[in-house]
């Protein structure tokens, strides 16, 4: 109990000092009451029964007023009160349904004055009247009520309840013949006790049992109610029908309420079962409770303010039979827990907000407010019980949308969507992306596909296939490489000669001869290469000088980190090696002797200048690729791909793995490209980019993620002729021997895709069903069914 | 830049939370005034209130989605002990024809008995389970077996974190390589200086989650925690929102250099603390592609980082309540100074991968 501390109220005449702390008692309580000098307490329960004086630091066992050698049922408490008149004045109600009254004035060590016995079964309630010194009302759950004039020996009046069990009546405070009683079946009673015969109002206030009631000790007409519903109502009496003030929603069964002293708006609850706290509410917020005492460790069974014009203290007694008394200051406060905000950021970069209006208001307000804003935050608000209410609490919801439809993540979908990855010769896929990628801005990506490209589109790699293919679109395919570095001073007559060789190069007689041609070529361009420097300096990444010529779309970001990361230091020794090494044509010589240069090599390397050739660049990179082979490459390309997985750019890591396939997945261990498979695919998904991410997931090598797709997915179909389900495999039904997936427009069999009405099983092409769906809503097979496709 | 689209919730206490589901295009609001609402978004991009019902019989603290694949479920908890499933009915009704949907209670976990501050759905690999942490410091975590029946779930780990829990977060990473693994923060003011994020890691050897690591310089109550969406990372990304802004990474260090069996051990290095909002944080949220974090603070302002390509984390943008920028350089605090004080256009800060950084 670190966080206690000390109180003092000055009150008329007296001052009311103390702490939060706590007494053992020897059993479980079931009601306290206090002493109207606000100095005793009586604690009862099923076998205690003893009275405590509240001293500054701690509870004193005064009396214990069950005495007597064998225990009487009638000691067994179920509800206790003091009058707050009479100070010796006690009345206990038993589980057996006796009333019993006691006089602290007996000299004798028992104190009990008086027994009532008319109840049949246990008595719920007892209650003085507040003005009248000699009045006691009981409720009972045998479903009476009885008021009892204490100078006689039974009950002056009994209420009929109507065989409902009473379990609460409270004089009211203002009106002298009134007493509100409430029941289990719901009802809330207003009697005068001038007319036993009926009561003055009947009205049903909770769903299920109410268990308790208080009568505002100011307000007149106002009376709260707690039920089993969860729920605590404040009514309006004053009014001709009762009228619903306010409607606390609490977590549990409300066992006990009570107004608290000096704040209008306040009342403590406690419940029955599952929480053992206590609840201080303020009935205009309705939802949060403004403090909440967590001393006990089971169920609260009483609580009373200590004085009837102290907020601060607050004592309570409860089933795990300790005595507590809580100081308001020491409550928890749930509000200040209470977080004022939510932020979520949303698939398209879209940000949704929503912020306690005060903050947001202060925000946008004067700078002198800031103080005052986060003045709660730093110091605990002290709670002062003249504090005016704040009013409801609500939030500020905003969406900050990324301006422009899309989003900022239209990048990410449109890359998704335009990128080739496979079906095409690499180079092309390479120079495809690259173009993708430049479109939509990303520079730096657009570089590494052009860069893949050189790496590994090499005259020795590409196969005969591929090449005949990029050969036939050279010009769309070598172009872009082309306009990508934008070259200036590169020949026109070269390209053009280029195109003349291609020609030449497609006859395959002409091949052996080309070869050697070629290779001069090639060996010639590459000497051009080296001594203009320019293409050569930029595959080594070391292009600072032309820098600002050769990127002229860059954004200032890409031009300081380009050379320092895709071609990291391991460039340098590369141009080296060049220097040092012997010049191209005797290792193509080589290479074109070597037993395992097949025939397609033999054309893919004659080829290879022509293609190349309409680029320097690509004629110098052939030249380097004859010494390194892309072997050499991969671990560069090996931190690429990490790269770019670390910087969250799964999407290219993805990409680059299923276009290279082979060449660099032994590079890369399986649990990361599963890893970046399995990320990549979901993000697609997140975006319905599903169409992608099932060609992802076929392209996929990984076995896990390849088998994906070929989770359980079951097309149960009705032969559309017999109307009968088709059990065996194929499209071919068992019973009428037909092909079931005919187009019933066109009567032709369906391959692709094939739409079906799951109504009359009739179906067939999906344009062609569209269409007639266009003109008519009944089945094109005639059947007269009014097809549904969704 | 943004645009702000200022929405009437209509709540009739603190909104709590807000979620955005898988694809984006929902988003669901709680509340202390006992409800949660589901927003649509329409195709002309304004968001409307489809659903709108009491969930608990206290605040509602927390709500998220679950994965679309489990159908259009959502998870809620409450100042009331409890949390609570919920699924979208689907089907014709006079509901339907206002626009309004219909959920249903699915299921109550009802095992803490303080009040439940926050519910996650583990990431969709490890199937149909989500976790809860509550104010008597203990995590659980229960697992539906059958995903197809939302109303069983069982109980199947609880972790004790012997302090008051306010956030957690599961490690999104669908690697092989990275066992489940979650986050909690703690919100407990008291003054004992304790670290208040702990990370808990799934062992496959004893199937017991067991404290992997505890940040142990995070010593002010903790009010969110989020990780970064892993995609494809190697290493871990974690946000927390305590008096400041923290963002932390978590490398695994290599499985054979530690002792095998054990929980993984990490090399966690704080790469930003930002105190820019210059009082107590209270939300932290990451970008889908886990580059840039936007978060909240009492300043009622949100804020958004991103990291350079050196790696060093900067404020992006910042955005008011009512979704202008603010201005005056006054506001960004001494730590970036250069730093320009309106909000960068976004769509290039976002493209992750056009501002490079020298891989290490």
């Amino acid at each position: 109990m670190e966080k206690m501390s000390r109180v003092s109220t000055a009150l008329s005449g007296s001052a009311l000092t103390g702490r939060t702390m706590h007494c053992h008692l020897d059993a479980p309580a079931n009601a306290i009451s206090v002493c109207r000098d606000a100095a005793q307490v009586v604690v009862a329960g099923r076998s205690i029964f003893k009275i405590y004086a509240i001293e500054e630091e701690q509870f004193v066992e005064k009396l214990n007023l069950r005495v007597g050698r064998k225990p009487s049922l009638n000691l067994s408490c179920a509800d206790v009160v003091w009058h707050q008149m009479d100070e010796n004045l006690l009345a206990t109600a038993a589980t057996n349904g006796v009333v019993v009254t006691w006089n602290l004035g007996r000299p004798s060590r028992n104190k009990q004055d008086q027994l009532f016995t008319e109840h049949k079964r246990t008595v719920n309630k007892v209650c003085f009247h507040p003005t009248e010194a000699h009045v006691l009302l009981s409720g009972s759950q045998d479903g009476f009520m009885k008021c009892f004039d204490l100078r006689r020996k039974d009950s002056v009046s009994t209420f009929s309840g109507q065989s409902e069990s009473v379990r609460d009546v409270q004089f009211s405070i203002r009106d002298y013949f009134t007493f509100a009683s409430t029941f289990e079946n719901g009802n809330v009673q207003l009697w005068d006790i001038r007319r036993p015969d009926r009561c003055e109002r009947m009205f049903t206030a909770h769903n299920g049992p109410v268990f308790c009631c208080d009568w505002h000790p100011e307000d007149r007409g106002w009376l709260a109610t707690g039920g089993r519903d969860k729920m605590v109502k404040v009514w309006d009496m004053t009014t001709h029908r009762a009228k619903e003030m306010h409607c606390v929603q609490t977590i549990a069964s409300v066992a006990r309420v009570k107004w608290r002293p000096e704040c209008r708006h306040h009342l403590a609850t406690c419940s029955m079962m599952v929480d053992h706290n206590i609840y201080v509410w303020d009935v205009r917020r309705p939802f949060v409770p403004a403090a909440m005492f967590e001393e006990h460790r089971d169920v609260t069974t009483g609580i009373a303010w200590r004085h009837p014009h102290d907020p601060s203290f607050l004592l309570s007694g409860s089933k795990d039979s300790t005595l507590c008394q809580h100081l308001f200051r020491d409550a928890s406060q749930p509000v200040e827990r209470a977080n004022p905000e939510g932020l979520c950021y949303g698939l398209f970069g879209d940000l949704a907000f929503a912020a306690k209006e005060s903050l947001v208001a202060a925000e946008s307000g004067r700078k002198p407010y800031a103080g005052d804003r986060r003045h709660p935050i730093f110091f605990k608000r002290k709670l002062d019980p003249a504090e005016p209410f704040s009013g409801l609490a609500s939030s500020a919801l905003s969406v900050f949308e990324t301006e422009s439809g899309g989003g900022s993540m239209s990048w990410f979908v449109d890359t998704a969507e335009r990128y080739a990855l496979t079906g095409r010769p690499l180079a092309e896929l390479c120079d495809h992306n690259a173009k993708v990628a430049r479109e939509l801005g990303r520079n730096q990506v657009a570089q590494t596909w052009t860069m893949l490209r050189i790496i590994y589109c090499s005259p020795g790699l590409v196969s005969s296939t591929n090449l005949n293919h990029s050969v036939g679109k050279g010009s769309s395919c070598g172009l872009p490489l082309m306009n990508s570095f934008n070259l200036k001073d590169m020949g026109p007559g070269l390209a053009s000669e280029t195109r003349l060789d291609r020609s030449k190069g497609d006859t395959r007689s002409d091949t052996a001869l080309l070869d050697s041609s070629a290779t001069l070529i090639t060996n010639e361009d590459n000497e051009e290469t080296e001594g203009s420097d320019v293409p050569a300096d930029y595959l080594l990444g070391d292009v600072e000088g032309e820098e600002d010529e050769l990127y002229p779309l860059d954004t200032e970001h890409v031009h300081s980190e380009e050379p320092e990361y895709v071609l990291p230091q391991e460039a340098f020794p590369l141009r080296h090696e060049i220097v040092d090494t012997p010049s191209g044509p005797e290792h193509l010589q080589d290479k074109a002797d070597s037993p395992h240069v097949s025939g397609n090599e033999a054309d893919t390397a004659s080829l290879a200048p022509v293609d190349s050739s309409s680029s320097l660049l690509s004629v110098s990179h052939a030249l380097y690729d004859s010494r390194l082979p892309p072997d050499f490459f991969s671990v560069l390309v090996r931190d690429m791909l990490h790269f770019y997985a670390e910087q969250g750019d799964v999407q290219m890591a993805v990409s680059v793995l299923i276009v290279l396939g082979e060449r660099v997945r032994k590079d890369i261990d399986e649990q990361t490209q599963e890893h970046w498979y399995t990320s990549y695919i979901d993000l697609l998904q997140r975006f319905c980019l599903w169409n992608v991410s099932n060609e992802v997931v076929k392209l996929s090598t990984s076995r896990a993620v390849s088998c994906l797709n070929q989770a359980s997915t079951t097309l149960h179909v009705n032969c559309s002729h017999c109307k009968r389900p088709m059990s065996s495999r194929g499209w071919v039904c068992d019973r009428c021997h037909r092909c079931a997936s005919m187009c019933a427009v066109c009567h032709h069999v369906v391959k692709g895709l094939f739409v079906w009405c799951q109504g009359c099983s009739h179906g067939g092409h999906l344009q062609h069903i569209m269409k007639w769906l266009e003109g008519s809503s009944q089945c094109p097979a005639g059947c007269g069914h009014l097809c549904e496709y969704s | 830049m943004f645009v702000a689209r200022s929405i009437a919730a209509d709540h009739k206490d603190l909104i709590h939370d807000v979620s955005f589901d898988f694809h984006g295009r929902r988003m669901a609001t709680c509340s202390s005034d006992q409800s949660v609402k589901v927003w649509d978004k329409s195709e002309s991009g304004d968001w409307h209130c489809t659903a709108s019902w009491k969930t608990h019989s206290g605040s509602v603290w927390r709500v998220t989605w679950a994965h679309p694949e489990f159908g259009q479920v959502l998870a809620s908890c409450s100042f009331d002990r409890t949390a609570a499933v919920w699924e979208e009915i689907v089907g014709e009704s006079n509901d339907k024809l206002r626009g309004q949907s219909h959920w249903v209670k699915r299921t109550t976990l009802v095992d803490s008995r303080t009040s439940v501050t926050d519910v996650k759905f583990a990431p969709k690999h490890m199937g149909l389970m989500l976790a809860t942490c509550s104010a008597d410091g203990i995590v659980r975590i229960y697992e539906a077996p059958d995903v197809m029946n939302l109303s069983q779930w069982s109980l199947q780990h609880e972790i004790s974190c012997k302090l008051s829990c306010s956030c957690i977060s599961w490690n999104p990473s669908s690697s092989r390589a990275h066992s489940p693994m979650i986050a909690v923060g703690s919100d407990d003011s008291s003054p004992n200086a304790m670290a208040k994020v702990q990370i808990f890691e799934y062992n496959e050897n004893t199937r017991k989650y067991a404290k992997a690591e505890t940040l142990m310089t995070v010593t002010d109550p903790v009010h969110d925690i989020a990780f970064a969406p892993n995609l494809g990372r190697s290493f871990h990304i974690l946000a927390i929102a305590t008096k400041d802004v923290r963002i932390f990474t978590l490398k695994p260090v290599r499985k054979e250099l530690t002792s095998s069996g054990g929980p993984t051990k990490f090399e966690i290095h704080i790469v930003a603390q930002f105190d820019n909002h210059n009082s107590q944080v209270w939300r932290v949220s990451w970008n889908i592609t886990g580059t840039v974090l936007a978060s909240s603070g009492d300043d009622g302002c949100v804020r958004l980082w991103k990291a350079n390509y050196m790696d060093n984390w900067k404020c992006t943008g910042i955005l008011k309540g009512n979704g202008s920028p603010v201005n005056g350089s006054s506001q960004l605090g001494n730590s970036n100074p250069s730093l320009s004080s309106n909000i960068p256009n976004l769509q290039n800060s976002l493209n992750g991968s056009s501002a490079g950084r020298k891989h290490s």
